[in-house]
């Protein structure tokens, strides 16, 4: 039903991959969460029933998005992040406190997590900036500005959500990185930040404790999740213990649906099965690639690069997390984890590059 | 606002950058997966798995021919699973119903949300298969072992039983608990995170090592027939306890050992005695369990009296202080230093010899013979026949002598030891020393194991038991055989005497200590053939009301155990 009756020039591949995903997500969260779903709510199909929910209502929203012409938008750039800054205040103010975070406004019976929209509105806002500043974008006065742009966003994020506030962080650079016709700037940036984040950890011993744990999950009661997560990864060996079969999603790894489900894949369907998920997030960035490479104009170039930023940061923190390859951060991994605001948002983000997609040169 | 060439050189570094980080993650992946698998594997399977003991089948005890006194019957625990139930209702039901409980009870347990509740142990196997068979989910039916005597109270005090844990309390099931229990297996099962096991995950197992057979020298007959010979006497007269013992005097054997009133093995702690334990405190009940399961032969000691006699006499014979035709004088009492020590004959027994005084069980006579042999040898001999060292019999808790001092021994001390007051010793040290002083000489370790067998009946192990000989010449034994036969058939053992066999023997009757609750203990010792001696018996009658005396009272019952047991056990009439 995404597929227009019209005008059949969306990128089929990158669709669906999505759907694959998608499909393929929604199995493995019931896998990982039935669980505890019956523990914790007496129902198996608890968090299905809330991720399937906010499927159908991305994929009925990707499949509008996607035929709005993406221009479309551009007066929605500023409002839209500052919409994601008021949201942002919002939930520092009024926001649900879950696992000690504050991250979640609700609305009557839903709960909404801004961080997620904030994603999306920071890839539109930046797009509309730097291509309508894409003459200065040689100047480094310029990338500074842009840059700057962005920073009450991710601190507000920040404050609560630090692993978000990097994925935003990180889609502003590779967004502002294409823009430029330059290089060194990035360099210069990429060795600022590498110090900058240097300080940061020192700065509070806890952060620096994180990086203790990682080298030595056995060795601390906090590495605790990271350690359940090697057993399952390891537990899965070539082709795992089959759909279904895990044993360390039995409360052995806590929360298994969220941001620590990779290994629970990987313990079920083994390095094959862990692989090809990896795959079709390769697939799919690769498809991000030459939307964006294609794209008619730089402002949906941009959309299809902030895309492509986004799902490969998200993707690579989260599975070398999972791998204990970087000290523990939270992210979950997009289309597969539990969360509704995550798959909602992603879905019309995959809209927008769609429409992107569609009036490719 | 084109999307120039630089712009797309930048994401296709970009896209580079992601294709080289996620290969390099896959590349981490494989690492861990396969290299690392075993590692983190073997980690998680230690977490994930619980161990649950399979008890091992407990060695069985079998008596001489092969007869099982101890064995082990199948068992049943059953419980439910509240996460794993699906009709509470009908479970609460079928189990109310099978196991004879309490509906609303077996319901409180069936609706109890835990991770497994038990409904009833010990429940018999027929009824666990029954419950096995109605295939309700959530009901777990477990087998396991409990320990089981045949014949209940068959030499309860001898074979002991054993505690929850399948260890062994009193009894041959302590002392031989290491041969009997085998090996527990265990079952490797993988649990979730709260520990509950989880369906249709294979099990690894380590099967469990069933406990050795014991072979005992008990035969289940004699046991048997002795046990009713001293229920009969119990009754009659209404003592309050009565000792058999049965042994072979050349190898030490034990044929039987009766310690009436016996116990149920099978229910160890109900008293039998009929005092109700809700009367009592928890220490009186526990003192109460520990007296019933006492083994009078070997836990408590008393004073022998004139049986020990046989042992006076040996020694003063082997020493050589007195022969068979010398003469005494018995005007019923012995004046030794202050004290006027009487015989059982008020009148006296006029003049004697020493055969005579032997037959007559004459204390004056063993006075005088005593004196004759002086303390310090009299001690000596005591010494040499192995009365102050335990016997050694294979049940735990064998009670020592009781014994005055070597220095402390006066005339006084001396002429009540020759005839048996005055020092203490167990049923079993004097059966043991009796059968050293008739067999030849050879002090002989009483017991019971004789042989371990696997599961197929085949000997792993015999029992060796220590000797000593020499302890008396075979001149001075042989005479004592003969004397102690004539005591039987001319003098104050003729109750013990069988038509057509040749029986040597002793009694006694010996009052307890105060001396003043004028009770008494009416013991005999017999043995037979009285050449060549096959089977030694002793009885000991505590606190028989109206007649006292062991020739009357106890001499009988050996008789009428020897009657059977002697066409029994093969013994031919002379």
């Amino acid at each position: 039903m995404e597929r227009p009756a019209k005008k059949s020039r969306f990128d089929d591949t990158l669709i669906a991959v999505v759907l694959i995903l998608v499909g393929i997500g929604l199995i493995l969260l019931y896998s990982t969460s039935a669980y505890n779903g019956r523990i914790k709510f007496q129902d198996s199909l608890y968090y299905l029933k809330k991720q399937g929910f906010a499927t159908l209502l991305g994929l009925v929203g990707m499949a509008v998005t996607a035929r709005i012409d993406y221009h479309r938008w551009i007066p929605f750039a500023v409002p839209g992040y500052l919409a994601a800054v008021v949201l942002s205040v919002a939930v520092m103010l009024f926001g649900d406190e879950y696992n000690g975070s504050k991250r979640w406004l609700s609305l009557g019976p839903v709960s909404f997590q801004p961080s997620e929209f904030a994603k999306v509105a920071v890839i539109l806002f930046l797009a509309w900036l730097v291509s309508r500043n894409v003459k200065k974008m040689t100047k480094f006065r310029t990338l500074i500005l842009v840059m700057i742009s962005i920073l009450p966003i991710v601190a507000l994020v920040g404050a609560s959500n630090l692993s978000t506030a990097i994925i935003i962080l990180g889609i502003g650079v590779i967004v502002i990185f294409t823009a430029s016709p330059k290089y060194s700037p990035f360099i210069w940036m990429g060795a600022a930040g590498i110090s900058f984040m240097a300080v940061f950890l020192a700065l509070e011993s806890y952060r620096l404790e994180r990086i203790a744990i990682w080298r030595n999950p056995e060795k601390y009661e906090k590495g605790y999740q990271t350690l359940q997560g090697l057993y399952a990864i390891g537990s899965g060996g070539l082709f795992g213990r089959g759909l279904g079969n895990s044993v360390q999603k039995l409360g052995f790894l806590p929360e298994a649906q969220n941001d620590m489900i990779f290994s629970i894949i990987c313990e079920e369907l083994g390095l094959v099965g862990a692989s090809v998920i990896v795959l079709l997030f390769l697939v799919l960035i690769w498809r991000f690639f030459v939307i964006a490479t294609r794209a008619k104009d730089l402002f949906g170039a941009l959309i299809a690069s902030g895309a492509m930023a986004h799902m490969m940061i998200q993707v690579i923190l989260n599975i070398a997390v999972v791998t204990n390859t970087i000290p523990n951060t939270g992210i979950t991994l997009p289309f597969i984890s539990y969360g509704g605001t995550s798959v909602l948002f992603l879905l019309l983000e995959m809209g927008l590059v769609l429409s992107v997609s569609s009036v490719i040169e | 606002m084109k999307n120039k060439t630089y712009n797309k050189k930048k994401m296709l570094v970009v896209f580079l950058c992601a294709v080289v980080i996620i290969t390099g993650l896959i590349g981490r992946l494989i690492y861990l997966m396969i290299f690392d698998a075993e590692y983190y594997q073997k980690l998680a399977q230690d977490l994930h798995e619980r161990e649950r003991e399979i008890k091992a089948a407990r060695g069985e005890i079998v008596d001489r021919n092969g007869v099982v006194l101890a064995t082990n019957e199948t068992v049943c625990t059953i419980s439910v699973i509240h996460s794993q139930i699906e009709d509470p209702e009908l479970v609460a039901e079928v189990l109310a119903e099978e196991l004879d409980l309490d509906m609303q009870e077996v319901r409180k347990k069936v609706d109890k949300v835990s991770s497994m509740e038990k409904i009833k142990t010990n429940v018999d196997k027929e009824t666990g298969d029954r419950i096995r068979n109605y295939d309700l989910a959530g009901v777990k039916v477990d087998e396991d072992y409990k320990r089981y005597y045949p014949y209940d109270e068959l030499a309860s005090k001898v074979l002991g039983f054993t505690g929850g844990d399948n260890q062994g309390i009193i009894g041959l099931e302590v002392k031989y608990d290491e041969y009997l229990k085998g090996t527990n297996g265990t079952i490797l099962t993988v649990t979730d995170a709260r520990g509950i096991e989880l369906e249709g995950v294979a099990e690894d197992r380590i099967e469990p090592v069933p406990g050795e057979t014991l072979r005992v020298s008990l035969d289940y007959n004699i046991q048997a027939y002795c046990e009713q010979a001293a229920l009969k006497v119990l009754e009659e007269k209404q003592a309050d306890s009565v000792s058999v013992l049965l042994m072979n005097p050349q190898n030490g054997e034990i044929y039987a050992m009766v310690n009436v009133p016996e116990f149920n093995l099978n229910e160890p702690f109900e008293l039998n005695n009929g005092v109700d334990p809700d009367s009592l405190s928890d220490e009186e009940l526990q003192d109460e369990l520990n007296r019933m399961w006492r083994n009078g032969c070997i836990n408590d000691t008393y004073e022998p009296g004139s049986t020990f006699k046989i042992i006076t006499s040996s020694a003063c014979l082997e020493e050589g202080v007195v022969s068979l035709d010398d003469t005494f004088t018995c005007p019923g009492y012995r004046i030794v230093e202050d004290r006027k020590i009487r015989c059982h004959k008020t009148g006296g027994h006029g003049t004697e010899t020493f055969i005579q005084g032997l037959q007559n069980s004459c204390n004056p006579v063993f006075i005088d013979i005593g004196m004759r042999l002086g303390a310090d040898r009299f001690y000596d001999y005591f010494e040499q026949f192995g009365l102050l060292r335990l016997t050694n019999i294979d049940l735990p808790g064998e009670a020592g002598t009781i014994m005055h001092k070597k220095e402390d021994i006066g005339t006084v001390e001396l002429a009540t030891m020759t005839f048996g007051q005055s020092f203490q010793i167990t049923p079993i040290q004097m059966a043991t020393t009796v059968s050293s002083l008739i067999n030849g000489g050879k002090r002989v370790t009483p017991h019971l194991a004789m042989a371990v067998l696997d599961g197929n009946g085949e000997t792993i192990e015999e029992f060796q038991y220590e000797s000593q000989d020499g302890i008396v010449s075979e001149e001075t034994s042989e005479t004592m055989r003969m004397l102690l036969k004539s005591v039987v058939e001319e003098g104050s053992g003729k109750n013990g005497y069988i038509e057509g066999y040749s029986i040597g023997g002793k009694t006694a009757t010996s009052q307890t200590l105060p001396r003043s609750a004028n009770k008494y203990i009416a013991s005999f010792i017999g043995f037979a053939p009285a050449e060549d001696p096959q089977i030694l018996g002793m009885v000991v009658i505590h606190n028989p009301q109206g007649v006292y005396y062991g020739g009357t009272i106890a001499a009988p019952v050996l008789r009428s155990i020897y009657d059977n047991v002697l066409p029994y056990l093969g013994i031919e009439k002379s």
